[in-house]
Order: C-alpha cells, then sequence, then structure tokens
C-alpha cells in the first residue's frame, strides 16, 4: 500500500525482463480452479482417514465439507508466490497428482 | 523476502481490498449488530397485552391448543423466559404453500394464551422483522434477495476478502517487528494511518481469518456437499443424513394430550447437562412418526453450535434423547469440532464478554475496510509543488472517496433510521416490516447519490452528521417514548433493551467526534487532497460535473 501512484504506473507501463512476471489471469485461474480441485482431493483424503477412525459418514462428510474453503483461499492466496503463470500451473498442477495420487493409494488401506 | 513478490502482492492487496472493501464495512457494520440481535428485537418490540400462562399451566395451554387448532402440530415454539420479543408462551408461524423451508419471515404468526375461563385464545401477530432486516443485510449486503445468486456472490466478496487478508500480511511480514505497535502519530498522517490499519489488521486476524473461511463455507456449501457426495461419498451423503426410514406399519397417531408437560421435558434436558440453560421449547411435526421437541438454549461455560443456541431432541411422550449432536456441554469431539466453527462465526461461545468482544472487533473491521480505502486515495494523491497553484486530484480518487463516504455513512444511517422507524411509523402505517425495508434503501441510496453530487469533501461533512443524528434519535425516541407517552413511542425498561439505548448512545458520541474531526480536516487541512473544501473550490466544482461521472 506504501507504493505511490506514479510507481505502480511505471510498474504496468514498462513491462520489460522482469525476475517475477504478474501473469494475473492465468495465476488467479490456476489458484481457483487448482485450488479448489486440490481442496477437494485433500477432503477426500481426510474422508479416508475418519473412515479409518470409524467416524460416522454423515459427521465426516461435514468435517470434509469444512476442510475445503481453507485449503482453497490458502491455495488461491499463495498462488501469487510463483515465478509466472505458467509455473503456478505446473506446480499447482503437480501438487493435485500427489493430492489425488495419495488418495486413490489410501482407499486400498 | 524478494521485494518484486512484495510488490505483487501489495497490488493483490490493494485490488481485492478495493472491490471487495465496501461490501465488506456493510457485512461488518450490520455484522456487530446482529451479535445483538436478541436486545434490538426487544428495544423495536411494540408493547403487546397478551395474558400471561404460567409454565405450570403451559401443559394445559399444550394440549387445548393442539385440540383446537391441529395446523399447531405441524410445529410451535414454547417461550421459558417472557420478554419483549417473546411476549407469548406459544407462538407458531403458518407458512406460504410455496415457502422455502430456511423462509421465517412470510406467512402469518400467531400467539396462544389461556383466557380468564381456561380456554384458548388465539391472537395474530406481526413480529417486527428489523432484525432480519439487519441480518439480510449482513449476509448479502444489502441485496434485495436472501437467495443463493446473492450468497454467491457473497461468497465472492468473501473469497476476495480471504485473498486480501492473506496478501496483506505477506507484504507486513518483512517489516513486521518494526511495524507492529509502531503507531507512528505525527506530522505524516498516511503513515499514521498506514500504521493504524497493520496494527487493527493484524491483533484481529483469527477473527478476520475465521470469518472469511464461514463466510466462503455459508456461500457454497451446498455446491461443495454435491460435488463430494458424487465423487467421494457414492451418493450415500443423503441417507446418511435423514436417518433410517421408519419401519413396519405406519405407527398410530399419539395423543398430544399425553404429552410430557414443558417443565419435565426441561428437567430431562437439564439433567442432560448441567450448565445448560433451556431458553424454549421448539415441537416439531407432532401428527407424524417423526414427532419431537428441540429444547433449546445455552451453556454459559460450552459453545452452542447455532446462532440461537444449541438444542437436545427429545420424543415428546417418553422424553427419550433423539439427538444430542447439538446439545451444548455434552457434545461428541466430532460434532464438537463443527460447531466450534459455527461458535466461532456466531460469537455463542463465552457468555456475553465474548459478544462484546466479537461486537468491538466487527466495529474495528468495518474501519479496517474503511480506512483501506482511504489509504487507496492518499496513495493517489497529487501533492501541491512549492510555488504552483493546488492541484486537481485525479478523477477515480474522487469518485472513490465519494463512494466510501456514501456507502459507509448511507449503511449506518440507514439501519439507524430504520431502527427508529419501528417507533416512530408504529400504528401510522400498515405494513411497519416493509417500511423498515423502505427507510433502509432510501436513506441507503440519497446518501450514495449526495456523496457523489456534493463530492467527497462536503459529503465527508455532511454525511456522518446525517449518521449521528439517525443514531443519536435511537436513545432520544426512548426517552421521548418514556416522557411523552402520547406519541405512542415506548420505551423498554429490561437491561438488554436499554443496553441498546446506551449502545447507540456511545456510538453516536463517536460519531458525532468522527464529523469534527473531519470537519476541521476538510476545512483547515491542506489543499492538495480530495477531502479539502479548498480543492473542490480551486477545481470551480460546485458539485461533480454531470459530464465527469
Amino acid at each position: 500500500m506504501t507504493t505511490t501512484s506514479t510507481a505502480d504506473a511505471q510498474a504496468t507501463a514498462k513491462p520489460g525482463p522482469r525476475p517475477i512476471q504478474r501473469d494475473w489471469v492465468s495465476r488467479t485461474l490456476g489458484g481457483t480452479l487448482l485450488g479448489f480441485t486440490m481442496a477437494i482431493g485433500c477432503s477426500g483424503l481426510l474422508t479416508v482417514v475418519l473412515a479409518a477412525a470409524d467416524v460416522a459418514l454423515g459427521t465426516r462428510a461435514q468435517l470434509a465439507m469444512w476442510l475445503v474453503p481453507p485449503v482453497w483461499l490458502s491455495v488461491l492466496g499463495a498462488c501469487f508466490m510463483f515465478a509466472s503463470g505458467l509455473r503456478t500451473w505446473l506446480w499447482l498442477g503437480l501438487a493435485n497428482l500427489v493430492v489425488f495420487g495419495a488418495y486413490f493409494i489410501a482407499r486400498f488401506f | 523476502m524478494r521485494s518484486d513478490l512484495i510488490r505483487i502482492y501489495k497490488s493483490v492487496h490493494t485490488w481485492t481490498g478495493i472491490l471487495a472493501g465496501m461490501a465488506l464495512f456493510i457485512a461488518f457494520y450490520a455484522g456487530a449488530l446482529t451479535v445483538f440481535k436478541d436486545p434490538i428485537a426487544r428495544w423495536v418490540a411494540p408493547p403487546a397485552a397478551v395474558r400471561q400462562v404460567t409454565l405450570e399451566d403451559s401443559a394445559l395451554l399444550v394440549s387445548r391448543l393442539l385440540a383446537s387448532r391441529p395446523e399447531a402440530l405441524r410445529g410451535f415454539q414454547l417461550n421459558l423466559e417472557i420478554t419483549e420479543r417473546r411476549p407469548g408462551r406459544v407462538e407458531w408461524q403458518v407458512k406460504p404453500k410455496d415457502a422455502d423451508e430456511h423462509d421465517n419471515l412470510s406467512g402469518h404468526f400467531y400467539l396462544a394464551s389461556l383466557d380468564a375461563g381456561g380456554s384458548v385464545r388465539v391472537d395474530e401477530t406481526q413480529p417486527s422483522q428489523l432484525v432480519d432486516l439487519i441480518d439480510i443485510l449482513h449476509r448479502v449486503v444489502g441485496l434485495p434477495f436472501d437467495d443463493d445468486p446473492a450468497r454467491w456472490f457473497m461468497g465472492v466478496i468473501a473469497a476476495l476478502y480471504a485473498v486480501a487478508l492473506f496478501s496483506g500480511v505477506v507484504v507486513l511480514l518483512p517489516t513486521l517487528v518494526k511495524d507492529f505497535f509502531a503507531l507512528r502519530v505525527g506530522r505524516n498522517l498516511k503513515r499514521m494511518w498506514l500504521d493504524a490499519h497493520n496494527v487493527v489488521g493484524i491483533i484481529s486476524l483469527p477473527f478476520h481469518i475465521v470469518m472469511a473461511v464461514t463466510a466462503v463455507v455459508f456461500a457454497y456449501h451446498d455446491g461443495i456437499y454435491a460435488l463430494q457426495d458424487r465423487v467421494l461419498h457414492g451418493g450415500k451423503l443423503s441417507s446418511a443424513w435423514s436417518g433410517p426410514k421408519p419401519q413396519g406399519t405406519k405407527p398410530e397417531a399419539r395423543d398430544p394430550a399425553a404429552m410430557l408437560p414443558p417443565l419435565e421435558l426441561v428437567a430431562r434436558a437439564k439433567a442432560l447437562s448441567p450448565g445448560f440453560e433451556p431458553e424454549s421449547l421448539q415441537y416439531l411435526q407432532l401428527a407424524s412418526p417423526r414427532a419431537m421437541v428441540r429444547v433449546w438454549g445455552n451453556d454459559a461455560a460450552g459453545l452452542s453450535p447455532r446462532a440461537m443456541g444449541g438444542f437436545v431432541a427429545l420424543d415428546p411422550w417418553t422424553g427419550k434423547v433423539l439427538s444430542r449432536d447439538f446439545l451444548p456441554g455434552a457434545q461428541e469431539a466430532a460434532s464438537l469440532t463443527l460447531s466450534s466453527f459455527f461458535a466461532l462465526h456466531f460469537a455463542t461461545f463465552g457468555g456475553t464478554p465474548v459478544r462484546w468482544m466479537y461486537f468491538v472487533l466487527a466495529l474495528a473491521g468495518a474501519w479496517l475496510f474503511y480506512s483501506g480505502n482511504l489509504l487507496w486515495v492518499e496513495s493517489r494523491r497529487k501533492a501541491q509543488r512549492r510555488g504552483e497553484a493546488v492541484p486537481a486530484q485525479r478523477l477515480d480518487t474522487r469518485l472513490l472517496a465519494a463512494a466510501t463516504v456514501g456507502v459507509c455513512m448511507g449503511c449506518v444511517a440507514g439501519i439507524s433510521f430504520s431502527m427508529v422507524a419501528g417507533k416512530w411509523l408504529y400504528g401510522h402505517v400498515a405494513d411497519l416490516n416493509s417500511w423498515h425495508w423502505r427507510v433502509y434503501y432510501l436513506v441507503f441510496f440519497m446518501s450514495l447519490a449526495w456523496a457523489f453530487l456534493r463530492g467527497p469533501a462536503r459529503a465527508a461533512m455532511e454525511l456522518p452528521a446525517l449518521a449521528a443524528a439517525a443514531t443519536l434519535a435511537i436513545p432520544l425516541t426512548s426517552l421521548l417514548g418514556a416522557l411523552v407517552p402520547a406519541l405512542g413511542w415506548w420505551a423498554h425498561t429490561s437491561g438488554p433493551a436499554l443496553g441498546v439505548d446506551l449502545t447507540a448512545l456511545a456510538l453516536g458520541l463517536s460519531l458525532v467526534w468522527m464529523q469534527r474531526a473531519t470537519a476541521r480536516r476538510v476545512r483547515q487541512g491542506s489543499a492538495d487532497s480530495v477531502w479539502s473544501l479548498g480543492e473542490a473550490q480551486a477545481r470551480g466544482v460546485q458539485p461533480l460535473q454531470p459530464g465527469e461521472v
């Protein structure tokens, strides 16, 4: 918030070679979509763990639902940390693979 | 941390804040008031002339009511404590046929009592929906419909709010130690506002994280459940929640007169959890196999899973416990975890001190969004160079400044006027509840229009004056109601109702102080600002020119 208007204006007027690219649209889309799928995957892992601990489906489903927004919003907040929009998609895609892979493996135990 | 990363998060913080800030101001100001929903409802409830029925006689009232009015078999509420808001021992609502299950506002409302001869007397009432208006403003920021699309819109606002929190923390982290508790009061006013914005933001961060996450849940839980049911639970969710279907032949209808007396049901509920204080009994579906009575109440030492408390569900004939998943102080670990999410949003834990804490935190939150907008404007201020004329400020900063003052002060004034309208218009209009809405929208949109027509500098003096006057009118109306009965107003003397008057007095006086400080700045502060009368005059702008907007 301390940036002045001129600094903001310069930043957008002269893109030039930058170490971190802004890529607002692809980052935000990546964070929103892949953050959501990752949150669903994490909630799947939680249901597997809770089912193993004999928590009833009615309760387990509620706990799993409550896990989705915190994970989703954290990923959405963190998606501006990656070096570019493309890297956001790659890293979050990889994280999704890991989470869903763990979920499908965990279901067999 | 890398400085270009900080810069990116600064942009994220700025723009999510600007997009969501004004909606969040309304949500937090109205939310602060919903913490004290019941006292406000008691404050506005007109004195009712209902013949009182003792708790001992309530069993008689229930059985005679059900014999004479079979529609009450679907559900009614028995109040253990009679207050201004709940003047009758027994009350119920008859919903219109097409009503949504969460619709508690439409249809007809009735109170039942016993007359001197012991027969049932039923009166139709029109309970005030003032607190429901405030609650709807809180949930969907004043959109006229509290329906799914409005909730989804609010979910987007809540998600922006969450990202604003995340990015605000990232921006502040590198200098957290230096900036925390550093409130640099001095000539650099922007520094002071920024310090104050940071301190309030960091101190109330846990509260804000709770609010952002729960608000997103409240907006999207239906969709998330539906998706999880398909991909994770194999479509078994609805049967898991509705429980096993009743077996065998239809059981005989049981005789309502044979139900346990209300005091006996209360005693059974209290025996389950010693700290539980029952407040009302909700009888449901008495003619069906799923008949139950929910004993609602609170536990000062426990947490309550819903805004109005928690309950234990009993069989009205045998007193058998049907569900204790929502009983404060006696929940299983998993249910308690789930309840804590609700309690953390609704401030239904820790009793009155926590309610006051939430009230203050919510008002501080409203201030956080207001100050965020002021900082946006201040960051884009064109300074006057030595020896040059006062520069005209950018149009976008003038528009945002006007919108901020118009929305925020319009909301405060609108709610206050809507509250006093409950007493001023009582008995003079046919449908008082719709007038609560009309008054709110009228004041809100007039304030917004006024802010754009007069420009931010003038509006920043005039609209806080309006908001202060409206808020001070709350205790003044009660005072006049007590002193001049001919007015037809009233003043309740119960603690909660008086608390509303005193809180409004304190808020009104704070608004007066804010108004005076702002007016001083507008008149005497440096002229190179949207908040200066000098700037408006230097541009030769009386109101904003129509072509500019």
